[in-house]
Order: C-alpha cells, then structure tokens, then sequence
C-alpha cells in the first residue's frame, strides 16, 4: 500500500504533480481551484525537487509561461477555473499549433462569464472541441474521484509527450473541493537533460551545446506546408483516438438502457443507477474517462443492443451531441442536466430516465 | 450640465445588501464617493459606475446608478467604451489593486496615456481578498500571504508611479478611514478632464488587517501623514510644525526652527505644473524618513480622448471631399478605361 492520505482534489493536483517529476507550475488564483497553488507553495517543492512555482499576474500571464516552459521540454502545468481558461485559449491554441507538451487543469465552475463558484461542467465543448481558433485537438481527461485526480497527472504528463500535445485534465468545484482517501504515488525524479534530449529529441531548448538550432512557432506562411502540418496534426489525433480512449463501464451487459456521464456528474449517475435498479430498471452506466479521444465504438456497440441512452451532465446539454453522434439515430438519446452551478440529485435522474425513456 | 439638482448620499445607495465583511474599508470609500456624486451637479442618470473583479468591483451593485459589473482586469478598457460611446456620462471605474494592475495593468496604463475623461478609483489593500488571500502587486517585498508562505521576492508597483509612467494628468491617493477627504479628492477627481486615477488605501480587515497601521495610527498619524493642497507649504504634524523642503536632489522631512530651517524653506505644492519630478518625489515618500502624502498631488491640464475624437470626428466631416457614394466610388485607387 502506497502513501494514504484524506485530500482535497485540488491538493492532490498540486501533490501528484510534485511526486511525478514537474518540473514547472505557473498560476494565478480564482476560485475554485485556487489550493492548487497555496498547496504547491507551502510544499516548497523548489527546495525538494527544484520545481518551480510562480504566481502570474494574469492568466494570460501563466499560459504564456507555459509557453515558454514548454518549450524547453520540461514536465510544466497550470491550472485555473472556467474564466481562467477562457483567457487561456490563444496560448493553448498556439501550444497544439506548436505540438508543445504541457498540462492544462480545468476545475470547472457555472457559466457563461463570471458566472458562479459552484461546480460545473459547461466547458465540455471548449475542452473537447477547441475552445481556441485552428484545427486542433486537446486530450481531455476526466477524472471522477481524487483517487483519479492524483492517476491522471502522470497520465496527463506521459499522454502530452508520447504525442507532443497539450493535454487538459477536465474536472470541476465537486472534484475540486471534495476531501477523499487518495493512494499517492511515488515520487518520480524529474528527468535530466539527457532524459529530456532522449524524450523530446531535437526542439527542446535545453542550452546545450552542439545541438541543432530549432525554432518553436506555430506559424507557417506558406499555406501547402501549413496543409502538411495540419495533415501531421490530424494524423495524431487519429493515432490518439484509434489507441488512447479510456473509459468505465457498468451494469452494461444486461442494460436496456445507458446513462452516460463523466467526472463527478458519472458518480451522481452510478447512485441513481442503483436506485433503478432496485427499481427494475436495466441501467447501465458508461462513463468516458477521456472525452477526446470519445469511446465512440463503445457507443456504437451498445447502440445495437440497448432501447436507449440517457446523457447525464451539468450543463445544458453538450456531451449529449457525441453520443447522438456516434448512436448515428439507432437508438433514441436524451439529455438531463442541471447548470449555472446546480448539481443533480440521483432522483432526478431517475425521474428523467423513466419520463424521457423509458414512458416515452 | 450645470443644472440645480441637489442629491444626498442615500440617492446613490440601491437596495441590494451590501456584502462586504463587517469593518471592510471599502463601506467607508463607498459612503465617500456617493457623498462626492451627491454634490458634483450632475444629473443621477448621469452616472455610469463600472467595474472589474474583486471585493471592491461589486461596487456597481451598491449603487443606484447605472452599473457594469465586467471583466477581471478589463474594467479600464469597457469603461473607455462606454465612455467613448456615451461621452455625456460621468464614468467611474472601481477597480482593486489585482484587477487594475495584476491582470489589468496593460489596459490601466494604456487608459492613463490615452487621457480618456475617466474617474478610476483603486482600491488597494495590497491583497487578493476574493480569493482568500493571495498576494497583490501591490503587495511589500516580503508578504507572507497563501501563495507566498515564506515570503514573496517580488517588488511591488506604486501606483501612483505608473500614472506618472504613462504621462498620466491627475493622481491623488486618500484613505479609507479618512471619508472626508476621500470625499474631496473624488470630487477634484470628477472635475479633473481626463483620466484621474484616485488611489485609496484600504484594510482588508479578513485577509491583510493592519496593512496601514503605521500610517494610520491616530497617535502617530500627524507625523506620518501629510495632506497636500495645491498652492500651500507642504506642512504636517500635529501642529503643523513639520515641513517638506528640498535638499540634495530629494525631499527631506523637517522641523521648522529646529536647524536652521524656517518656513521660507518649506515647499509649496504644485499640483498644476507639467513637470513630474516633485510629483514623483510626494509619490514615492514612504516611513520611516517621510510622511505618505495624500491628497491630490498631480492634477494637469492637457487635452483628453474624447474632446480631441470628437473635435476629430467633426473637422474631418467639415473638410472632407467625399460627401456620397459616387464621391467614395470615384475615390482612391480608381480610374477610367478608356
């Protein structure tokens, strides 16, 4: 048995990341994620590991930071709340246009706008489908427990430099704030230049000598090789979807019907999966651990056995649109939600299911 | 707009319960400025308040004007928007130390240099207190806060400075616990044409409590405090037995009589002159050697954003040559083939 510990989520973001070899965190605070980086500064993780924690004056400050971190072939993150990320949308455009690796933490609250504090998962499309201008994709990963929180660092880490891509972890004010038992994991040395020279070959800027001179840019005027990039580029996240998607599956075999859910909407939907169960009802749960790469072919092959799907999200729909996707009209999907903060109770989605599914 | 209308503070109170912590400096700016806006002459549909994200940014709820609760940072640029676009208005932006010059510091300059005829009021308490207690960049080298547990290793902005920074024409700072002359400088603020920035030290009496306790100590602050007025010596102290003369190219903190130095020596204060130098000097006074000064210590006259856009718009429409659609059709690169 590893280090157990009782943590909050976002204390768990900032402990992984020490004990997986980060070697940068750059931040600015906003509620409700800012215990990421008090957690990293009273760790002094400088003194331990060497890594280093900055407080940006902005979040368009702590991305581009990334930025430039990144560029060095380092092991660096950030994290912040839904309008944080919103500011952070050019540089993480620019980072995939730049196949820079790096990690994104999103602890979602309501929206649009200021919106609330409250838990939310309303940034589902602006993870999943860009969010930023340009052809690309992030690798989003959602994580329904602390336990998970603390698992995906390292996955986050190891998934952004095996396909040199920004990759997001996408949870929210539940995940966030919520105090659960957590196996940590070991602590990791972070990687040398070797290391690094071996792992990210020749763009990494790592101030050595005899190395061939790179230039980091997501820019190319000439538009036939900036075809050819986007080719390279959607080429990855072919790769990423034929051999990266992750997800959970239960109750499914025997299941008339499904709920799909991730993150902590996926645990309010696994109790209500039970309380229809006791009810009756054959209800399944799948809950997609990556939302790009989406378990399509899950979907797909539950589409051809189950009467119905059921997207259980806080927001006002989104996730809902790549199941219809990939169900492609064979089965009838719908939605319940709650938004702007609100959390579903497993009753409602049990109401929602037999109103929406099942009577209908 | 110089109309008779008479207003008192509660005209500019709205219903909405305010929710800042009990004790929270920014009750007292807020009774302040309402008190200046009763008074100034102008018209309560007048007033536009808007701010940006902070304690004090929810500042626009507390008022019965016209309100924009906006952007974190952004507060500097949307109200050039608005007044741009509405120039009749009376626009204020209330921004803290965070929003207007951590995130927003590039649109807060930008504004000053601009001169666009805006009443910016900074809350600074040198403190993220929305988000519990954070450093601000206002912040003294050395703050232990949340995310500086040992300390931060960051200088901290003067405010003040980067007014003088970005060729700003008016700076005056007051403090919380003072409202009356937090009252007066709003209300010279409000006169000034351009963008004004007024300064308020405020405690966060949750996050950052006793930020300015050796400034503000009833029982020192005569000596540790001096209010400037345009065309008066610089004096303070309990009496008024202290001055501010100039020597060896800085200011220096004297007692009249004592040493050789009489009245005739005290500086007098001039707001008005272009020249920054002693305006930079009164700015950056800090304890222990000088007083902090307060009041307004820059307050110039030059020509503002939206008189200079509108005199603009109206020469070019007086002396343009294309007056229709065939004008614009035959203009530029255009010509016949023959």
């Amino acid at each position: 048995m590893g280090d157990l510990r009782l943590m909050k989520g976002n204390e768990v973001v900032a402990e992984a990341a020490i004990r997986c070899g980060c070697d940068g965190y750059f931040g600015y605070p906003i509620t409700p994620q800012s215990e990421v980086m008090e957690t990293l500064m009273l760790r002094k993780p400088w003194e331990e590991t060497g890594m280093v924690v900055l407080q940006a004056e902005s979040e368009v400050a702590s991305i581009n930071m990334l930025y430039g971190a990144a560029s060095t072939g380092k092991k660096v993150f950030t994290s912040s709340s839904s309008p944080g990320i919103s500011l952070m949308t050019e540089g993480i455009s620019y980072l995939a246009g730049a196949e820079l690796p790096c990690l994104f933490v999103n602890v979602q609250r309501g929206g649009p706008g200021l919106g609330t504090i409250q838990p939310s998962q309303a940034d589902y499309f602006q993870a999943v489908k860009g969010g930023g201008h340009g052809d690309y994709k992030l690798i989003v990963l959602a994580p329904a427990s602390v336990q998970e929180t603390n698992d995906f660092m390292d996955l986050g880490f190891e998934l952004a430099f095996k396909y040199s891509t920004p990759v997001m972890l996408l949870t929210d004010g539940v995940i966030g704030q919520m105090m659960e038992k957590v196996e940590l994991s070991d602590f990791k040395p972070r990687w040398t230049d070797e290391e690094i020279e071996r792992i990210s070959g020749e763009w990494a800027c790592l101030g050595k000598k005899d190395r061939p001179r790179h230039v980091s840019t997501s820019l190319e005027l000439d538009s036939e090789k900036m075809e050819q990039n986007n080719h390279r580029f959607q080429a990855k996240y072919q790769s990423i979807q034929e051999n990266e998607v992750r997800y959970e599956m239960l109750n499914c075999e025997d299941a008339d019907y499904v709920m799909v859910a991730f993150g902590s909407s996926a645990r309010i939907a696994q109790k209500s999966m039970e309380i229809a169960r006791e009810k009756g009802i054959k209800v399944g749960l799948l809950r997609p651990i990556t939302l790009f790469p989406f378990p399509i072919k899950q979907i797909e092959e539950l589409a051809g056995r189950v009467k119905g799907f059921l997207s259980v999200e806080m927001n006002a729909g989104q996730m809902v649109e790549d199941v219809k996707l990939a169900v492609n009209g064979k089965v009838p999907v719908e939605y319940f939600g709650r938004y702007g903060g609100m959390i579903p109770t497993p009753g409602e989605i049990v109401t929602a299911l037999e109103q929406k599914l099942i009577g209908g | 707009m110089a109309e008779n209308v008479t207003y008192t503070l509660k005209d500019f109170k709205s219903s909405n319960e305010v929710r800042w912590c009990p004790g929270c400096g920014d009750h007292a700016v807020m009774n302040a400025i309402q008190k200046a806006m009763a008074t100034l002459g102008k018209k309560h549909e007048d007033y536009a308040v808007v701010s940006g994200i902070g304690c004090s940014s929810r500042f626009p709820y507390y008022m019965s004007t016209f309100g924009f609760h906006t952007i974190h940072g952004r507060a500097a640029a949307i109200a050039s928007g608005v007044k741009s676009a509405n120039p009749n208005l009376s626009v204020w932006q209330i921004s803290g130390d965070g929003d207007a010059l951590a995130i927003g510091g590039n649109h807060f300059i930008h504004t000053v240099r601009r001169n666009i005829d805006l009443n910016i009021i900074l809350f600074n308490n040198r403190i993220y207190g929305l988000t519990k207690g954070q450093y601000s960049p206002t912040s003294e080298r050395g703050k232990v806060t949340k995310t500086s547990p040992f300390g931060t290793i960051e200088e901290p902005f003067n405010p003040g400075n980067l007014v003088l920074g970005a060729r700003g024409t008016f700076f005056a700072r007051s403090i919380d616990s003072n409202v009356k002359h937090s009252q007066e400088v709003c209300t010279a603020a409000a006169k000034h044409k351009g963008t004004s920035v007024v300064e308020v030290l405020q405690n966060c009496v949750i996050f950052n409590h006793g930020a300015y306790n050796d400034i503000n100590d009833p029982k020192t602050r005569a000596d540790r405090q001096i209010f400037l007025k345009h065309g008066e010596k610089m004096l303070f102290g309990a009496n008024n037995e202290k001055g501010l003369v100039w020597e060896n190219g800085d200011l220096k903190a004297v007692v009249v009589g004592e040493n050789g130095y009489t009245i005739d020596d005290v500086l007098v204060h001039d707001a008005k002159t272009e020249s920054m130098n002693l305006h930079h000097a009164l700015i950056e006074m800090a304890l222990p050697s000088l007083p902090v000064a307060f009041g307004v210590i820059r307050d110039v006259e030059a020509p503002f954003y939206d008189e200079e856009m509108e005199k603009q718009i109206a020469h070019v429409q007086e002396t343009r040559k294309i007056t229709c659609m065939d004008d614009l059709l035959n203009s530029g690169d255009t010509w016949e083939v023959e």
